[in-house]
C-alpha cells in the first residue's frame, strides 16, 4: 500500500509526498526444448525506497543450464563422430540427426547493486554495478542513467550508459578460427588465453503521456561490441560438393567488431478495464543482421484483483552476412564463418499466458505459461547431395513456466 | 549503415513529433487510469529481464527495454 501511494504520488506529480517503502519481487522460471536444452532459473530482486525520493536496489539470479545444444555441424546420412570440446572423448550423432552436443550443462550467478537519487524535483540519477559468474564465463558491468521530467511530468526524457567486461576461458581453451576439429585425444589446434570483450550501451529514451490513459515510449540504443564473440563450441561442415556428406567439421570464426542499433517503442493504453501493449523493436547492426520483433499482452482485469493476460510475440531476423549452413570442400575458406542457426535466417513466435492475483495481504502472485518455437529453412535451396533429404534447420520447441511473487507492487 | 541511418531517423522523426507536441498530456488530476496496476511502461521488471535472456540466448537480437549486450555467456 505504501508503495502503491509512493508511486501513485510520483505519477500525480506530488513533490515531498514521498513514502519510505520496500518492494520485493521473486521469480522461478522453468524452460524447457524437449530432447535439448532444459534451464531453471530464481530472482530475487529488493528494492528500499527512502522518504527523501533516494532508493537502493539489489537483484540476485541464479540459474543453471543443462542439455544439448546444436553444434552446427550438418546431419548426415551415417553416423558422425565429434570431439568434445575437452578433446578429451567423443560422442556420436546418428544418421539423419542434427549434431547436439550434450555436455552442456552450467551453473550461474548474477547479482547487481543500484542506487537512484533525486537531483530537484524533476531529475533523478542512478548507478549500478553488475556481475555474473559461471564456469567458464565471467562478466563485470557497471551502468548509469539521467532522467528528467518535463511538461507536468507528462514528458520523461532519459539518458543510459553502460560497459560490461566479459571473459571467457572455454573447456578445452579457445579453439584457432577455422581450424579443423581433430580426433579425441589428437592435441586440439587452440589460441593462447582467454578470450575478452567489451560492450559499451549508450541509450535515449522518451516517455510521452499521450492522454488520460495512453503512454508512449520510444528508446534508441547504440551498442559496441569489441573483443571475442566466436562461440567456441560452434563448428561448421565442410560438406563434398557432389554428394553433401561431410569431410571435415572447423570451428568457427567470428568478427572482432560488432556495432548494433536498436530502436523500440512501446504504447500502453487503458481500455476502462483492461489494459494493451503493443511494443515493436527493430535492431540492425555491422555483421548484416537485422529484425523486427512485435509483442501484444492484453490484460484482462476480468475481477479487481485479478487478471489474465494473453502474450504473443512474433520475432523475425535475417541471417548474418557470414552465416553459411556448410562450407564445400575446395571452395576458397572465408575469413569469417559461422553456421550457428541463432545467427540464421529465423522466425520465432511465442504465445502465452500469465495468471496474477492480488492477495489479501496485498502482495500479488503470478503464474505463466508460455510456448516458444523457432523456424528456419530446413531445406535451403543451395542443399547439396544428401543434404537436400535432410532437415537442415528442424523447429525447435520450448516450454516456460514461471511463477512470481512480490511484496508490493 | 543503411540500417545505421533508417534508425536515426526514425528516432529523429518521433522525437520531433513529440517535442512538438508540448500540449500533449495530462493535468495531474487526470492520472487515475495512467496510475492503475498494469499501465507503467514496464509492468513487470522481472518477467522482461527472465524474457530478455531467454531471447538473448536464443536469438540475435538483445535489447530494448533494457541493455543491449554483455552480462551472460549464453550467446
Amino acid at each position: 500500500m505504501r508503495a502503491a501511494l509512493a508511486s501513485a504520488c510520483g505519477l500525480l506529480g506530488i513533490s515531498g509526498a514521498a513514502a519510505a517503502a520496500t518492494e520485493i519481487g521473486s521469480a522461478v522460471l522453468g524452460y524447457t526444448e524437449p530432447n535439448r536444452v532444459s534451464a531453471f532459473e530464481a530472482v530475487v530482486d529488493a528494492r528500499q525506497i527512502f522518504a527523501d525520493g533516494k532508493s537502493i536496489n539489489g537483484r540476485f539470479v541464479y540459474d543453471a543450464l543443462t542439455g544439448a545444444s546444436a553444434n552446427g555441424a550438418v546431419p548426415s546420412t551415417g553416423i558422425q563422430t565429434f570431439t568434445r570440446p575437452s578433446g578429451r572423448g567423443s560422442f556420436d550423432t546418428a544418421a539423419g540427426e542434427t549434431p547436439l552436443d550434450d555436455t552442456f550443462h552450467d551453473a550461474r550467478g548474477a547479482g547487481s547493486l543500484g542506487l537512484t537519487l533525486p537531483w530537484g524535483r524533476m531529475t533523478q540519477w542512478s548507478a549500478g554495478i553488475y556481475g555474473s559468474g559461471e564456469y567458464d564465463y565471467v562478466s563485470m558491468g557497471a551502468n548509469s542513467a539521467l532522467t528528467r521530467d518535463f511538461h507536468q511530468r507528462n514528458t520523461t526524457l532519459s539518458l543510459r550508459g553502460a560497459y560490461f567486461h566479459d571473459t571467457i576461458n572455454p573447456e578445452g581453451g579457445r579453439p584457432v578460427p577455422l581450424a579443423a576439429m581433430r580426433p579425441a585425444g589428437v592435441a586440439p589446434i587452440r589460441m593462447e588465453g582467454d578470450g575478452a570483450k567489451d560492450v559499451t550501451d549508450l541509450g535515449l529514451g522518451l516517455t510521452q503521456v499521450l492522454d488520460r490513459a495512453t503512454v508512449v515510449h520510444l528508446n534508441y540504443t547504440y551498442s559496441n561490441v569489441s573483443g571475442y564473440q566466436t562461440d567456441p563450441y560452434k563448428v561448421v561442415s565442410v560438406v563434398d560438393g557432389t554428394t553433401g556428406l561431410p569431410t571435415e567439421h572447423l570451428f568457427e570464426g567470428r568478427p572482432e567488431a560488432r556495432h548494433k542499433h536498436v530502436l523500440f517503442s512501446e504504447v500502453a493504453r487503458h481500455l476502462g478495464r483492461d489494459v494493451v501493449h503493443f511494443s515493436y523493436r527493430y535492431m540492425g547492426d555491422d555483421w548484416g543482421i537485422a529484425s523486427h520483433t512485435f509483442d501484444l499482452k492484453y490484460r484482462w482485469n476480468f475481477r479487481p484483483k485479478q487478471y489474465l493476460q494473453p502474450h504473443v510475440r512474433y520475432y523475425r531476423q535475417g541471417e548474418a552476412d557470414f552465416y553459411r549452413r556448410f562450407l564445400v570442400a575446395g571452395e576458397a575458406l572465408p575469413q569469417e564463418v559461422t553456421a550457428d542457426y541463432r545467427l540464421g535466417d529465423m522466425t520465432t513466435w511465442t504465445g502465452g499466458l500469465k495468471y496474477g492475483r492480488t492477495l489479501s495481504n496485498g502482495h500479488e502472485l503470478t503464474m505463466r505459461f508460455e510456448y516458444y518455437a523457432q523456424l528456419g529453412d530446413s531445406s535451403p535451396a543451395n542443399a547439396i547431395g544428401a543434404l537436400r533429404d535432410l532437415d537442415l534447420f528442424p523447429t525447435v520447441d520450448a516450454f516456460i513456466i514461471q511463477a512470481g511473487y512480490s511484496l508490493g507492487p | 549503415m543503411k540500417n545505421r541511418n533508417a534508425a536515426i531517423s526514425i528516432l529523429l522523426l518521433c522525437l520531433l513529433a513529440l517535442g512538438g507536441c508540448a500540449n500533449l498530456g495530462v493535468q495531474p488530476w487526470e492520472r487515475e487510469l495512467l496510475a492503475a496496476p498494469g499501465m507503467q511502461i514496464d509492468p513487470d521488471p522481472i518477467e522482461t529481464a527472465l524474457n530478455e535472456h531467454i531471447f538473448f540466448s536464443k536469438e540475435a537480437s538483445t535489447g530494448g527495454l533494457g541493455t543491449a549486450g554483455g552480462g551472460c555467456g549464453c550467446n
